[in-house]
Parts: structure tokens; sequence; C-alpha cells
């Protein structure tokens, strides 16, 4: 467990000291923030117009402004999550710091489990700042609390199991950037999986609908926390980091 | 010190189907700084990694202070400090938090680490860049940096993957120093293809080549090993043709080394008056004559020029 701990606060150290991690940082939050913006803008032209007819009442406010925005950040994460993850074991032996780790008396999944333990670190902090423009509403208005936390809490799973892919994809290749092409098809195909879906219809319907990420995260954005689609996130990324403990073990062997 | 503290037996290693380690047997006792010889590409570092726990044999047995590294991976993986032959530094840490983070990485107690980093920054002189980032250093820095994190743990057997290389003669020197004071405290194995090196910091050496362990020896043990075996070194001006050579009384074997050639003699006739007069009977111009029987180097390269017939070198190791 210490050593869990030690390698966690080391990676996201390390994160925090190349100019990528503010870099990602201050883009998701530039990006955010203007489409928070936009939406607000939109939803008070909406309620002028619904007020205008002569209706009482207000539309739904978290729906119409947050929900849109994390919607849209699991984009913008879908985009730059391939490159923070593609540094956590291919740069390592790029750097030749690998047999540092490796010759430690670690087991493969204590060094798998620090290193995504420490970008999970940086994902709570990256949806920290995320949360930062819904929470301005709450001066002007009220905003249902319930399904903002739901929305956070599906922003955090689904770029947690994006973070997972990415680290089996930087366990697969020495090379960082085929890391990031393969963890950003993976996780593209994912979400555009439920596409297929509703062409084929029937049971092929169901089963590319469930593995569809996309369709998870809606619930979440509609402040549903539901036991399947937390499974879901859990396995996809229990399967990332098995993967990637998988290579390790495989790399003593093929070398 | 018959304490066994690397101990690998029959141990194998294939690359898709080339054979780069083959049945390599190495013993190395409690406190022994062992040299590692080999030419590039005999396998000295892929011996390394096997004992590292970097890479698994493909068959045989290893153990690092009697934990089995294939059954007990992360135990032997406690024992053992490696620096492989790049030093695997973080750019962005500073040397005493590059310490700090693998001490604590190897079981080093939360209260010992401070004095664990402090003797190991202290013993491979990096006090005075206690705080500097590791990318601003040296390569000097560095590869002491890298021994450090390789003895920070207090480890039984240290693992050095061609320490000195690309370093200046100062630091080479330093280091070198550096490697001597371990053995006693650590159980050395110290791989490396500079042959003076190994003199003036080894007291064995096991020498590969092909994969094949050819020869395991005091140095000492080596040296004798070429007595009674005369050789020297002759170079010429306008040098005669290998077989005119050959077929002079007295000479057993005639290798071309750098201009001149290493001539051996028969044991019971002595070739060199007779080369002595024929240089200058036919106008070869001796330039040089010096006796080379004996020198490490002289014994390198018997060991691992003779290509054609590696069985004899197995037999000569045990």
């Amino acid at each position: 467990m210490r050593a869990i701990v030690t390698i966690a606060l080391r990676e996201v150290r390390g994160m925090f000291h190349s100019p990528l991690a503010w870099t990602l940082l201050a883009v998701l939050f530039a990006i955010c923030a203007y489409m928070f913006n936009a939406a607000v803008i939109s939803y008070q032209i909406q309620m002028l117009e619904y007020q205008s007819y002569g209706m009482h009442g207000s539309l739904p406010l978290t729906e119409r402004t947050i929900a849109p925005m994390l919607g849209n950040a699991a984009v913008l994460l879908l985009l730059l999550m391939p490159l923070l993850s593609m540094r956590l074991i291919a740069e390592e032996k790029r750097q030749g710091t690998w047999p540092a780790l490796a010759c430690s008396p670690l087991s493969p999944m204590e060094i798998i489990l620090g290193k995504y333990f420490g970008l999970l670190l940086f994902l709570a902090i990256a949806i920290g700042l995320l949360a930062i423009p819904p929470l301005t509403l709450y001066a002007y208005g009220t905003p249902d609390t319930g399904q903002f936390l739901a929305g956070l809490l599906g922003l955090f799973l689904t770029a947690a199991a994006f973070g997972a892919v990415g680290l089996a994809a930087s366990s697969a290749t020495e090379n960082p950037n085929v890391a990031a092409v393969i963890s950003f098809g993976v996780l593209l195909m994912l979400w555009i999986l439920s596409w297929m879906g509703n062409a084929t219809g029937g049971g092929t319907e169901k089963i590319l609908s469930y593995f569809s990420l996309l369709n998870h995260y809606q619930n979440f954005l509609i402040g549903v926390v539901s036991s399947a689609d937390l499974i879901y996130f859990l396995l996809l990324s229990s399967a990332g980091v098995l993967f990637a403990r998988q290579r390790l073990m495989a790399e003593r062997i093929q070398g | 010190m018959t304490e066994t503290m690397i101990h690998l037996s029959g141990v194998t290693r294939l690359f898709g189907g080339v054979r780069a380690l083959d049945r390599i047997d190495l013993e190395v006792h409690r406190g022994e700084v062992m040299g590692f010889l080999g030419p590039n590409g005999a396998g000295k570092t892929t011996t390394m990694r096997i004992l590292s726990g970097l890479l698994a044999p493909s068959a045989g047995s290893v153990a690092v202070a009697g934990v089995d590294v294939l059954e007990n991976p992360v135990e032997a993986r406690a024992r053992i400090g490696f620096l492989p032959e790049n030093p695997p530094i973080y750019g962005e840490m500073t040397v005493r938090e590059y310490l700090t983070y693998l001490a604590t990485l190897r079981r080093v107690p939360g209260g010992k680490v401070r004095a664990a980093v402090d003797r190991a920054m202290e013993r491979c002189g990096l006090t005075a860049v206690t705080d500097r980032l590791l990318r601003n250093l040296s390569k000097g820095y560095k590869q002491r940096a890298g021994i450090a994190q390789a003895i920070v743990h207090g480890p039984d057997v240290v693992v050095l993957d061609e320490p000195t290389v690309g370093l200046d003669p100062i630091q080479i020197r330093e280091i070198r120093a550096l490697i001597r004071e371990l053995g006693g405290e650590h159980s050395v194995l110290l791989s490396t293809h500079i042959l003076p090196e190994v003199r003036m910091t080894c007291q064995r050496v096991a020498v590969i080549h092909q994969g094949r362990i050819v020869a395991d020896d005091t140095l000492d043990g080596l040296e004798n090993r070429a007595h009674g075996k005369s050789i020297h070194y002759l170079r010429w001006q306008h040098p005669p043709t290998p077989d005119t050579l050959r077929q002079i009384p007295g000479v057993a074997q005639a290798t071309p080394k750098e201009e001149g050639w290493l001539i051996t003699a028969n044991p019971e006739s002595d070739p060199i008056p007779e080369l002595v007069r024929l240089s200058a009977a036919s106008g070869w111009d001796l330039r040089e004559l010096t006796p080379a029987g004996g020198s490490l180097e002289e014994i390198f390269l018997q060991l691992t020029t003779r290509e054609e017939r590696p069985e004899e070198g197995k037999e000569a190791a045990a």
C-alpha cells in the first residue's frame, strides 16, 4: 500500500512538473467554461421566450446548463486523456527510468495501481476545476444538486475508464505516441458503439449499446446513478488495469 | 567469504530462436567484486537483466542472496540493486527526492529513509548536489545518482552494467574507487569491456562469449593460466605474410593485433631470436617487440576469438 501511494504521488508530481498537465487543465477549463457560459446565455434567452408566452415556472436549469457542459467535457477528455495516459508506462521505458521501478520489490499490480491512482488523482483535480463554473449558478438560481453531483461522478468514472484504457495502451508499447493513438482509437470506438446498435436492431443492438460508453454516461447526466452503470465503469476500468498488469508479467518472459 | 550471494545455474535465454545465453553458471560470494567481461553482444546485459528480475530466463535457476528469483521475485528484488547501462533517473526530481522515492519503494522503513538517503549520497559523492534537479547534472553526477539508487536500500547484491562508459578520466577513477569500496559490504557484479577496470576493481573475473561462460577464475588464476606460454607483440615496418610467420620454428600461433602481430611460442622452443634475426636479414624493419604473455588482454582475446571451438572454452571454464 505504501508503495502504491508513493508511486501515485510521484506520478501526480511528475505530471505537474511537465507543461502538458498545466496546458491540458487550462484548455479543458477554458473550453468548458466557454461552453457553460454559452449554455447559460441560451438558457436566459429561452426563459425570456418561455415567459413571453405567459407561462409560469421555469425551464429545467440543470438539464439545460450543467448537463450539456459535462457532456461536452467528456468528449474533450476523450481527446485529451490519451495524451496524458500515454506517458504512464511508455514514457518511463523511453526515458530509461523503467528499470528503477521494475527492479524494485514491487508486484506488477502495485506498479500499475500506483500509476493508475496517480492518474485518478489528477482527474479528481481536473473535475474539481470543472465544478467551479456550475457552482456560480447557485448565486442566481437553484440548480438540482443531486443531478449536478451525479453528473460529476459520471464524468469522473468516464474519465477513469478512459484512463484505464490509456494505461493499457501505454503498457503495450514503448512509444508514447503509439499508445496515444491506440487508446484514442479504442475510446472513440467505445464511444460511438451505439451508433451501429441503432442500425442493426434486435439482440445486437442491445449488446452494442450496453458496451457503449456514451449510453452509460448519459444516465448520470440526467441524474440517474444506477448500479448497472457503476458496474459497467468498474468493469471497464478493471479490464484496463488487468490488461496492463498482464503486459508487465508477459514482458519479463518475452523480453 | 563463502556465502553465495549470486547463484546462476544453467541459465538459458532465448530471444525468438536466438540463444542469447546458453547454460550460464555463475557464483558470486559475499563481499566479492566480480568482473563480468565479454565483447559487446556476448550476453552481459541479458544476464544482468535476468539477475535483477527484468527478464525471466527460458531455463535454469537464479538466486539472489539465497532467494529464488523465479519463485519469489519480489523478495529477490528487495535484495538487489541494479544500475542499467543508462542511469534510470527522473530529470524533474532533485537528487534527494529521487533517492527518497526509491528508498521508500524499496522498503526502507519510514524513519530510516532520510539516513539511508544521506548515506548513499555521501558514499557516492553527491552531497554537493543534493537539491539540484537531476536533469541539470553532468553525466558523471547522473551516473553517481544511478549508483546511489542501486545501493540506497542496502541490498546484498549490486549489479552494475558498464558504470564508467562515457565518463571523463577523473570521473572514471572516482567511480572505480567507489566500486572497490562497495565490495566488502555488498557483493558486486560489474560488467565492462574495459580490461584495466577489472584489474583495478575486481577480485574475480567471469568471461562471457557468445552466451557462454568461457572462464571463471581469480585474476591471478587467469594470468597463471597463460604462464608457460610465451606471447610477444611484434610490429614491423614491412610485415611478412602470416604464412611466413607461422612457418618460423617455434611459432605456435600468429594473431594480428592492431598494426602488428601477437606471436605465441611453442613451450619447447623460443622463436624470438630467430624472428629478430629474420627481421634484420629480410628487411622487415622490426619496430616493436613487447612481451605480452599473461596480460589480461591477451587472455581475454584468446578466450573470445576462438569462435569455431566454443566447446573448448567451456571445458577450460570447468
